[in-house]
């Protein structure tokens, strides 16, 4: 653990000093960037609870024996928590005041596991940064967890909470009527920022003290239009509820943070020269008060609203609603990422926060369709007129407003490869480019945040001037841990939601995940022992007996008239499959066009109920009628892949009951590796609250002409697999390139002649390939 | 002349028979350890090579399954 956690710190470092080189070299002299500090990284973040290890007692599982530390109080049973002294929280979901431990731990800790009965949380600097950034004092913070613990807080607890929140959060720079200011209810800090050279020569002169004391205003709420606002309150229903814990619950629950008694501390301001941004900023992280940056954009007159509202009959969800609540606290936009699940509405949240802040806005998705499905939803939820809309794709590029029109403010709809993009463009691509750097944006919206890599999304920014990034995504885990790199380029997570609870609730279809057994054929898996590793994943993708289950599986559903979809991230398997059973199937070589005729099908023919899809539809496909899912082949163990590809069949369907109305099956060969794989990707939805059903016999398979049946088929069909060339073997590389504008790295294994281009045919085999590309893809290669 | 040996018949299901002969094959155990392939799924094995070849299964089971031994 502490290796790790070491070479990640390293890596950070780097980070930071490339990060500070192109600070230097591409300062763009534009005081709007305002949120340069998130890449820089508070002292405190770097800590680290787990490696204060003192010797704990642990069982043969592994468990960890507190008894000795933990001493319980006297009511544990009405409270709900046990806070484990190596940061780790463990929560009763069963418990009367769940609901009120749960925000509140949603707030300051992230989410490990979250199956039905017991929750488990961890503090984590980051996590605590957030909750500090939503408003979250340190004493709050401290007391509350103190009031729902079962035990006594450890004293390590307490001061590790002390540490990383001391010094976040403490200091503000806001920008309102187009004017800088930084601003602290701490007089102490306040003034310990003052006396500092640096600071003081920052600030702007016009008045005689620098300090003053604002008036303070009565701020009006921010409305979601056309939100219930009626919060039914059930305080005092429940008399299991220990009382101090209600009490402090209506405080945190109160709209906004700014309660009382700290509202009733001076707010003390003074402004800064708006050339010397940068410098205050970075001078405040070496103090150990990084600013929070908050953009409030009712008081921003320099750049022209909008206009535009989300339509009457457009209703937000609760758990909508409460994520932009937390972002849109105190009448000002902070940045910071939403997590919600695949298909619960993150579209909708999106369009809201856009409307909601009312300036200039650029959307960014990772790829065209979904950049297609953006501007859909967009005239779907919101009154905004075509002409306001702009999309900036290969495909279709809209003219960015020109004369009497160039100032009216605009949402922007692009891919992340289109801005980030390094080589050559046209002309009428650069003059669009030249637009979006030229415009200040009042919110960036960074669709699918996962998918990027830290050095595009850099580049991204010193590209475009916002006020405010809001990214959304539903899988917040990497293979690579660069997640927490978010944290700090993007802002601190707002809201998760809890995958279980809203299903529930109805919001997401239930779904029975099934992990589907299938025994290899003894030929197949003689040949599979003896290959190498890819052509082992063929083999076991290609199985026979794999095939026929899915085209039981597929037979079966498409008779109760559901709508299904299968992944294959091999498109050899997936040609095959789909020629075989004569499905329409597209990937990442299927023309745009072709892509849309396919989709559109699917949707509304019933003749088209099945299609095959490689990993081009893994994100942000939006397929509202499927309702099950057949994976054949995947990308390894990536969790982040089978929680997406579930998100594909996750939205709500019409007919809700307390069934199960959705279904994904994940295929696997026995006795191969994918059984292992299987395990891993499982490992995210399972910490959400998923069971998985192992089957290993389906009844009814006997009665159903299947293909494949005989052993001269299975044969035939095992020479096929081993007559083709390596390439064709390999899985679908195109997207990676397409999304990160870099040649993936892949984890597979090879000989070192292969390596080198020493095995002729796959040479030749793979320039082949190369030069058939479809011209669509070819700008992707320098 | 009359040859005897004394060996064990092994069910079991057609892949992992396969993964026998592979290893039979390939000498993994440091000779042939099958007699007879019998059908899918039967073979006809020596008796001496059973430990070795239990303990060897075992690996290969636990690198299938990397997971479940990490706990």
């Amino acid at each position: 653990m502490s290796t790790k956690d070491r070479k990640r710190r390293g890596k950070w470092d780097t980070y930071k000093s490339q990060y500070n080189a192109d600070e230097q070299s591409g300062s763009s002299g534009n005081g709007g960037n305002s949120e340069k500090d998130t890449s820089a990284i508070p002292k405190a973040a770097s800590q680290n609870l787990s490696q204060e290890g003192n010797v704990v007692l642990t069982d043969e599982f592994g468990g960890k024996d507190y008894r000795r530390d933990m001493p319980l109080k006297a009511d544990y049973m009405s409270r709900p928590l046990w806070v484990a002294p190596d940061g780790h929280i463990f929560l009763e979901s069963f418990s009367p005041v769940y609901k009120h431990a749960r925000d509140f731990l949603i707030a300051i800790s992230e989410p490990v596991c979250r199956p039905q009965h017991i929750h488990e949380y961890q503090l984590t600097a980051y996590s605590l940064y957030a909750a500090v950034s939503v408003g979250l004092q340190t004493n709050d913070i401290i007391e509350y967890l103190e009031r729902l613990s079962k035990s006594h807080l450890p004293k390590g607890i307490i001061q590790f909470i002390q540490m990383c929140t001391v010094s976040y959060g403490k200091v503000k720079l806001v920008l309102k009527h187009n004017r800088y200011f930084v601003e602290s209810r701490h007089s102490d800090v306040m003034q310990k920022l003052l006396k500092d050279k640096v600071i003081q020569s920052c600030i702007l002169d016009d008045r005689e003290k620098p300090v003053e004391q604002t008036e303070i205003q009565t701020q009006e709420k921010i409305k979601f239009s056309h939100e219930t606002t009626e919060k039914e309150k059930e305080v005092g229903e429940n008399s299991a509820v220990p009382a101090d814990i209600d009490e402090f619950y209506g405080k945190m629950d109160g709209d906004d943070e700014e309660d009382a008694e700290i509202r009733s501390l001076q707010l003390l301001t003074f402004e800064i020269k708006q050339e010397s941004i940068e410098i205050v900023q970075k001078r405040c992280i070496e103090l150990e008060y990084p600013l929070l940056a908050e953009y409030d954009f009712r008081n921003d007159t320099m750049n022209p609203n909008m206009g535009i509202d989300l339509k009457p009959s457009t209703t937000l969800r609760p758990y909508q609603e409460k994520s932009l609540r937390k972002m849109f606290g105190n009448s000002r936009a902070r940045s910071g990422v939403i997590v919600l699940p695949c298909g619960a509405g993150k579209t909708l949240v999106g369009v809201t926060a856009v409307t909601t802040v009312n300036k200039r806005c650029l959307v960014l998705a990772n790829s065209n369709v979904s950049v297609e499905q953006w501007r859909a939803q967009f005239k779907l939820w919101s009154t905004i007129q075509d002409k306001q809309l702009i999309r900036f794709t290969r495909e279709a590029r809209d003219q960015p407003p020109t004369g009497a029109d160039a100032s009216k403010p605009v949402v922007c709809i692009s891919t992340y490869s289109m801005v980030a993009y390094t080589g050559r463009r046209t002309f009428a691509a650069e003059e669009a480019m030249k637009f979006i750097e030229s415009q200040e944006w009042g919110l960036l919206l960074l669709d699918e945040v996962h998918t990027i890599p830290a050095k595009m999304f850099r580049r991204v920014l010193t590209i475009v001037q916002a006020h405010c990034k809001l990214g959304l995504t539903a899988t917040l885990v990497r293979e690579d841990d660069k997640i927490t790199d978010l944290n700090f380029l993007i802002g601190p997570k707002i809201y998760e939601a809890n995958w279980m609870e809203l299903q529930k609730a109805g919001h997401i279809a239930k779904v029975q995940c099934a992990e589907v057994w299938c025994p290899m054929t003894s030929e197949f898996y003689s040949y599979y022992l003896r290959a190498q590793i890819a052509r082992k994943l063929l083999l076991a993708v290609m199985n026979p007996n794999k095939f026929r289950i899915c085209q039981f599986l597929i037979r079966f559903h498409e008779r109760r008239n559901d709508k299904i979809i299968v992944f294959s991230d091999n498109v050899f398997a997936l040609k095959k499959y789909a020629i075989e059973m004569q499905k329409p199937f597209l990937y990442g070589e299927t023309s745009q066009n072709e892509r849309m005729k396919i989709l559109q099908n699917f949707q509304y023919n019933p003749k088209v109920n099945t299609i095959f899809v490689s990993k081009v539809a893994d994100t942000s496909f939006d397929l509202p009628e499927a309702n099950v899912l057949i994976q054949i082949s995947a990308h390894g163990g990536s969790r982040r892949q089978e929680a997406q590809r579930l998100g594909r069949i996750l939205r709500a369907k019409k007919h809700s009951t307390d069934q199960f109305n959705a279904f994904f099956y994940s295929l696997v060969s026995q006795d191969t590796v994918e059984m292992g794989y299987s395990r891993k990707r499982q490992r995210f939805l399972v910490n959400q609250g998923y069971a998985y059903k192992v089957v290993n016999k389906l009844p009814g398979m006997e009665n159903e002409d299947l293909k494949y049946g005989t052993k001269e088929l299975q044969i035939q069909l095992l020479q096929q697999v081993l007559a083709t060339s390596d390439a064709d073997a390999e899985e679908e590389d195109i997207k990676e390139e397409l999304a990160d504008g870099t040649i993936k790295v892949s984890r597979r294994e090879a000989t070192m002649s292969s390596m080198s281009g020493g095995q002729g045919p796959q040479y030749h085999a793979k320039a082949r390939a190369i030069t058939e590309r479809h011209p669509l893809f070819k700008r992707f290669r320098t | 002349m009359v040859n005897v040996k004394k060996g064990v018949i092994l069910t079991s299901d057609p892949a992992f028979r396969q993964l026998l002969i592979h290893m039979d094959e390939s000498r993994q155990l440091g000779s042939k350890f099958i007699v007879r392939e019998l059908d899918e799924t039967h073979l006809f094995i020596e008796k001496d090579v059973i430990p070795i070849l239990e303990e060897r299964v075992e690996s290969i089971m636990e690198q299938m399954n990397p997971e479940s031994n990490e706990k």
